[in-house]
């Protein structure tokens, strides 16, 4: 266990640096989630497998669709390095081989017998978690929801599309 | 559990909290700018009214704490919102779009100020310090079609996230050594001789909150974001951020014993220095009035820190006194720049040339502007007066001569650009382009406002026992 939770360690350390240093955001994204899944497995790895599954499905889950369809969007017009070979191995061996790494951990791991039985300190489930959270934390759940109105709102004002300056200047034009 | 004497030592916090969701719900349904502002207002005094029966309860929800320093501070909090709700009002009128956001914003970021003045846990720490900035971020680049006003909610948005990259990492440092995150706890454990890595990780945390003291390593983002932002987003900044970020730092400091270890003491003296020189000196040739407020109030950080560095009940008292001069020149230094350009009109009236001759158009403002400097300056007879002289005897008690020395200069040093200031609005006008305050600013209730508050800072410096008495008071509540 405390092999899988160093080389994760250092797999999420070195797929961060590939985040920062790529040029292009796609590989970066990819980078990203290669990282997400290494801090996933180090979760794993201190027992903390609820966290674990958290990170995978909140973050390389749902936040990197949202991640690839900013990209995505972004991307729509001005691609200019189209003529780049996508597919050449210097694009996606970096992020395989980190992942691979990541894999035949957990399959050591996995051979090894159940996580349960592996891990040393007690277990964080699901369970203690929320008893936590809707316990003594109540305040910080309220909290970091007027945290998330505020985001909301300031995303919504800030990103507003009908500016009545520019519709003045135009005219009747809506 | 959260029981009922919990929610009733919350009472501020969750009337703020209520206040927000109904303004949110009020806006949805029908969109009203004067009732919008009435309601949050309402709101603020509400919880302002209720922080009396708050400091009674018996005892305080679990991750925080409302303690002497959490009233005060939750004090100055509310009274600085209404403030700026009050200037607010007029300033958005000539805002085109929507204008009742703003009131939103500024309850959560009330809301996690509230929060955090009262965090004794550094899980609450972290989420209100989030919920004060995340809003202020929304407030600053309000006018967002403006250029410089999105860039300094951008501006602050990314050094934020990077202030905060450091806090977390300061406060997972002392997880990793103490393995607790309560303060209480923290302190238990760090009362043996702290090792590299919690002063690391304490060193950090006061990194990351000495971004939003804009203290002076980390002060690069201040000039541009208090020039960039609409007025009430600025005074809010000026105000209501930096005082709870400088209640919950007091809190660390007062509690922890590691920030009391003479490297971290060291450490904390030097950037003392740093801010009050550094803030002055920046200050010096600054034609822009609103950049030359932010290095002042870098300035008088520096000044604050003084009271962190020494500590106990007598730097708490002298941080108190302090805080309410600070807050209340300030407030009417900002609110001049607010009435002068409300309605909003794009860019703000803050270059140096906007005040010339301004005495001569109107007095009334003219007064204030004067009153409001000379008190930044430290002119007896006004409040900032009280505050540096509480700074300095405290200094000078406690043998820290070269803290003592950073003031005399610093002050010095200041009182070349306030009075430069203070000479402009009396020079007689040249005809250049000129930004005028509406007729009647005196009649509507910011005006009202800033005149209170210009006769509160003269009556702080003259009779100054009241409030002193208030804070004494509420430093001994434990």
């Amino acid at each position: 266990m405390e092999l899988a939770f160093y080389l994760s360690g250092l797999v999420a350390v070195l797929a961060t640096l590939g985040v920062i240093t790529g040029t292009s955001p796609v590989h970066s994204v990819v980078y990203l989630i290669v990282s997400l899944i290494a801090v996933a497995l180090v979760f794993f790895a201190l027992g903390a497998p609820f966290a674990g599954a958290l990170e995978i499905i909140v973050y390389a889950g749902a936040i990197m669709v949202l991640f690839v369809f900013v990209v995505m969007m972004l991307n729509l017009r001005s691609d200019t390095r189209t003529d780049q070979p996508w597919l050449h191995p210097r694009q996606w061996l970096g992020p395989a081989t980190l992942a691979l790494v990541l894999l035949v951990a957990i399959m050591v791991l996995l051979a090894r017998g159940s996580p349960g039985t592996l891990i040393d300190g007690e277990l964080l489930t699901a369970r203690s978690v929320a008893l936590t959270l809707f316990g003594p934390w109540l305040m910080v759940v309220e909290l970091s929801a007027i945290l998330l109105l505020a985001a909301l709102v300031t995303a919504s004002h800030v990103g507003r599309r009908n500016n009545p300056l520019h519709k003045r200047k135009r005219g009747g034009n809506p | 559990m959260l029981t009922l004497n919990h929610l009733v030592a919350l009472l501020p916090l969750v009337i703020v909290a209520i206040t927000a969701v109904a303004v949110m719900l009020g806006i949805a349904w029908r969109r009203h700018h004067g009732l919008t502002a009435l309601a949050s207002a309402a709101g603020l005094l509400l919880a302002l009214l209720a922080l009396p029966i708050a400091s009674g309860a018996p005892d305080s929800p679990p991750l925080m704490r409302v303690d002497g320093l959490a009233i005060m501070a939750s004090t100055l909090v509310l009274l600085s919102a209404l403030v700026t709700v009050a200037l607010s009002h007029h300033y958005l009128t000539g805002y085109i779009g929507p204008r009742e956001e703003f009131y939103l914003l500024l309850l959560c970021a009330v809301t996690g100020a509230l929060g955090l003045v009262a965090s004794d846990h550094l899980a609450t720490l972290f989420i209100s310090l989030e919920l004060l900035s995340m809003p202020l971020y929304g407030m600053l680049a309000y006018s967002f079609r403006a250029e410089r006003s999105l860039e300094a909610g951008i501006k602050y948005l990314i050094l934020s996230a990077a202030a905060t990259a450091f806090l977390l990492f300061g406060m997972a440092l002392l997880y990793a050594r103490t393995g607790r995150l309560d303060l209480a706890g923290l302190v238990t454990v760090l009362a043996t001789a702290p090792d590299t890595w919690m002063l690391a990780g304490a060193a950090l945390l006061l990194a990351g909150l000495g971004f939003k003291l804009s203290v002076v390593p980390f002060h690069l983002w201040t000039p541009d974001v208090y020039q960039g932002g609409p007025a009430p987003a600025t005074i809010f900044l000026a105000t209501v951020s930096k005082l709870a970020v400088f209640a919950v730092l007091m809190r660390l400091v007062l509690e922890a014993p590691v920030f009391q270890s003479d490297r971290l003491a060291t450490l904390i003296t030097v950037l003392a220095l740093l801010t009050m020189l550094g803030g002055n000196l920046l200050a010096l040739f600054q034609s822009n009035l609103k950049r030359l407020l932010g290095y002042s109030s870098i300035a008088h950080f520096g000044y604050l820190l003084v009271a962190v560095v020494a500590g106990g009940s007598l730097g708490m008292e002298t941080a108190g006194v302090y805080l309410v001069t600070y807050l209340a020149t300030t407030l009417a230094a900002f609110g001049v720049v607010t009435q002068l350009s409300s309605p909003f009109q794009g860019e703000d009236a803050a270059g140096l040339h906007h005040y010339r001759g301004l005495f001569w158009r109107r007095p009334w403002l003219a007064a204030v502007m004067t009153v409001s400097f000379l008190s930044l300056a430290g002119i007896p007879l006004t409040a900032g007066f009280i505050g540096k002289f509480y700074v300095i005897a405290m200094g000078v008690a406690d043998n820290r001569w070269w803290l003592v020395g950073g003031i005399v200069v610093g002050s010095a040093i200041g009182l070349f650009y306030y009075l430069r200031v203070m000479v402009t609005l009396y020079l007689p006008e040249p005809g250049m382009r000129r930004r005028d305050a509406s007729n009647d600013w005196g009649s509507r209730i910011g005006g009202v406002t800033l005149l209170a508050t210009a006769v509160v800072i003269l009556i702080l410096g003259i009779y100054p026992t009241p409030m002193i008495d208030w804070v004494v008071g509420l430093s001994a509540i434990r």
